[in-house]
């Protein structure tokens, strides 16, 4: 048995498929590794059914895409999109730049509907509701799906007001708890003690790491069931990384992650699934060990092995 | 000739030619003497217009002493009599006397009546403007707004004396006079029309437009991102405006809008116009005529040059020097507020 820190050691310098360490010690599908799946199908992955079955096999679909075609003005960037996304569990969203990973995650919360020109088909459905036709309320579907940004973007108010503002506008909690919840939120990410004295203070004082900390924390004290992250460390440095990688594995107990990340090595360490995104479209989608030691696709070898952007 | 060369180029760099150096060097020179200039000239402009305000109106000052500040009667006494009075060692015509405090007050309440009803109105019309309005409309809007900016202030003064005023006057003061039971201000009589609140409500119409464009290119490169992470909390597009869009612009509309007041203050044609020209008494209600003190000084400036002993030229220079003082001091106190708020909720001078 192969220990998960020595895993993310080898997938973090040169590697090979071939040689990959595996399974992951606390994953169940060791044994579907076998031969017969070497051959890589077509790009049109029709062997999407199956690794969709894999994935549920594992868990409760939380969110859940059916055909989802996105539009921008005449072009279509997203070209009939399958994918589960499964509760307590981290999907990593990964492909080349430009495939539409973004726009993907932009579509999960509704938030390209501010983008003129967006035009969806399809299906989105939070635990089983679709998110576009029978939902009254977006404020509440975007309190449930909650988004942390490619980079900080606090609020230009208060440390204590970025959180208390979401608090205040859900009714998280009463009125008169808004504080002590702050600090609470503020724990929970290991941010308290950095700015407990400074809580009045502007939030653009602070480091990078901690902004994003910050954004994470505001995020989560409205109660997501389900956080979007659009490559989250890509502006952080290596510690800050650690620390919101960390503390994502930490919130699977709570919520569905879905992350886009264009580092495959980040999406190794800390993703129990991945969904492989190719000139928009699904290429690949299946656990994360049988991805790295078992990808189907020649198109997602390259990715995985750096022959691609 | 080759020593001079050998002089000046550097080792290793031999390859370029000296007569390039010298010429980046002028160039830099005349560069660095033109910022430097820049920087200098509108500091001297400002204290040599000062000194010269101020050496003009010392004479009256010495005359007038602090009264100046609180007499209500503004009186340049008897030109062509060859009686005179000294006083502080200035002479003044008999009976001259001068008192700015009705025009002190005329010219506050005008503009603070123009910055309340202006300012809003402005930064709520930038709002919808970049908010609520689909980018063609917003460019014709944008356009007349602009446009509303470049109207000579002497057009609004006889809008406003042939339009406005008397509008007021007959349909609108008789309601508002009303109201005058619970807001005392408010009450009767109404007038003619031509008064301190419409003289108000023409300014604010003048400073709209300054404001209100300001306003909206502010609010146009508010970023993206800090924008969406409201709305992906599941804000309202209002909450959203509220505590990121205009958090973020804060300053510069706070910039705009002392831009706006200072207009107002100094504003003449209009405000002579439709004033009421209401000299020597303080207004009795929100209707009253008053006067400015940029009217006053256009108005009075002819007649005070036959004062033979030059201290009515010297009065309206003093009060010049109050305007002056006036926006000066209210540029310093936004200035304040500005680095006060900034210091705790914005992103000056610190990226994200
Ligand atoms: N607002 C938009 N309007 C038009 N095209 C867009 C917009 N946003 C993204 N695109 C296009 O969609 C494609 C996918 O972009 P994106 O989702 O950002 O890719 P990724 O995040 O995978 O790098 C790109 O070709 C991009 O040009
Ligand atoms: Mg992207």
């Amino acid at each position: 048995m192969v220990k998960v820190t020595e895993t993310m050691n080898l997938l973090s310098t040169e590697w090979e498929i071939e040689r990959l360490p595996f399974p992951r010690p606390d994953d169940k599908t060791v044994d579907r590794r076998n031969g017969s799946h070497r051959t890589p199908p077509p790009i049109e992955s029709q062997n999407y059914l199956n690794t969709q079955q894999a994935m549920l096999d594992q868990g409760v679909s939380k969110v859940q895409l059916t055909d989802l075609r996105v539009r921008f003005g005449e072009r279509e960037i997203l070209h009939g999109i399958n994918a589960r996304f499964i509760d307590q569990r981290i999907t990593a969203l990964i492909g080349p730049t430009g495939c539409g990973k973004t726009t993907l995650l932009r579509t999960l919360n509704r938030l390209n509907e501010l983008v003129p020109g967006f035009h969806v088909e399809g299906r989105v459905e939070l635990d089983g509701m679709d998110i576009y036709r029978d939902v009254r309320d977006v404020r509440d579907v975007r309190r449930r799906i909650g988004m942390l940004f490619q980079r900080p973007n606090p609020f230009p108010q208060s440390i204590e007001e970025n959180i208390a503002i979401g608090l205040r506008a859900h009714h998280i909690v009463p009125r008169g708890e808004v504080h002590d919840e702050v600090e609470r939120q503020l724990t929970e990410v290991g941010l308290w003690e950095a700015v407990k004295d400074k809580l009045s203070e502007s939030p653009f004082g602070l480091s990078g790491g901690q902004q994003q900390l910050l954004c994470l924390a505001r995020t989560l004290a409205v109660r997501p069931e389900v956080i979007l992250l659009d490559e989250p460390t890509s502006s952080l440095d290596p510690v800050s990384t650690q620390r919101v990688e960390d503390l994502l594995v930490a919130l699977k107990s709570r919520v569905s992650i879905v992350m886009v990340t264009h580092n495959v090595q980040q999406a190794a360490r800390i993703s129990d699934y991945i969904v492989f995104l190719y000139e928009g479209r699904v290429v690949e989608a299946n656990t994360a060990t049988e991805i790295f030691v078992n990808a189907r696709n020649k198109v997602t070898e390259d990715f995985l092995t750096g022959r691609m952007g | 000739m080759a020593t001079h060369l050998e002089k000046l180029s550097t080792p290793g760099r031999k390859d370029i030619p000296v007569e390039a150096g010298e010429e980046f060097g002028i160039l830099d020179r005349v560069l660095r003497f033109l910022g430097l200039a820049g920087a200098i000239i509108p500091t001297a402009a400002v204290l040599f217009i000062a000194a010269v305000l101020l050496v003009s109106a010392l004479p009256s000052i010495l005359f007038n002493g602090l009264g100046f500040l609180y007499h209500q009667s503004w009186n340049f006494g008897n030109f062509y009599s060859s009686a005179t009075v000294t006083h502080n060692g200035i002479q003044a015509p008999t009976g001259a006397s001068y008192g700015a405090l009705p025009i002190i007050i005329g010219t506050l309440l005008t503009s603070i009546i123009a910055f309340v009803i202006g300012v809003p109105i402005a930064v709520g019309s930038a709002l919808i403007l970049v908010e609520k309005v689909p980018p063609p409309l917003r460019r014709t809007l944008s356009f007349f707004l602009e446009l509303l900016a470049g109207i000579p202030s002497v057009v609004y003064g006889l809008w406003g004396l042939i339009v406005l005023g008397p509008f007021l006057a007959g349909h609108i003061y008789p309601i508002l006079a009303r109201l005058g039971a619970i807001i005392p201000w408010l009450g009767p009589p109404v007038g003619s029309g031509l008064g301190l609140l419409t003289a108000g409500l023409i300014l604010a119409v003048m400073i709209i437009p300054i404001v209100a464009s300001t306003t909206r290119d502010l609010l146009s490169q508010v970023p993206v991102l800090p924008r969406e992470g409201a709305v992906a909390l599941g804000l309202t597009s209002w909450e959203s405006v509220r505590l990121v869009s205009l958090p973020w612009v804060f300053s510069g509309i706070v910039g705009a809008s002392i831009l706006g007041w200072g207009r107002a203050l100094g504003e003449t044609m209009a405000v002579l116009i439709v004033s009421g020209n209401g000299a020597n008494f303080l207004p009795q209600n929100i209707y009253s005529p008053v006067s400015t003190i940029a009217a006053t000084i256009v108005a009075l400036l002819d007649s005070a040059e036959s004062d033979p002993t030059g201290l009515a030229v010297s009065a309206l220079a003093e009060a010049g020097l109050i305007l002056m003082l006036i926006t000066l001091a209210t540029n310093i106190l936004a200035r304040l507020m500005v680095r006060r708020v900034s210091s705790t909720s914005l992103p000056i001078g610190r990226g994200v």
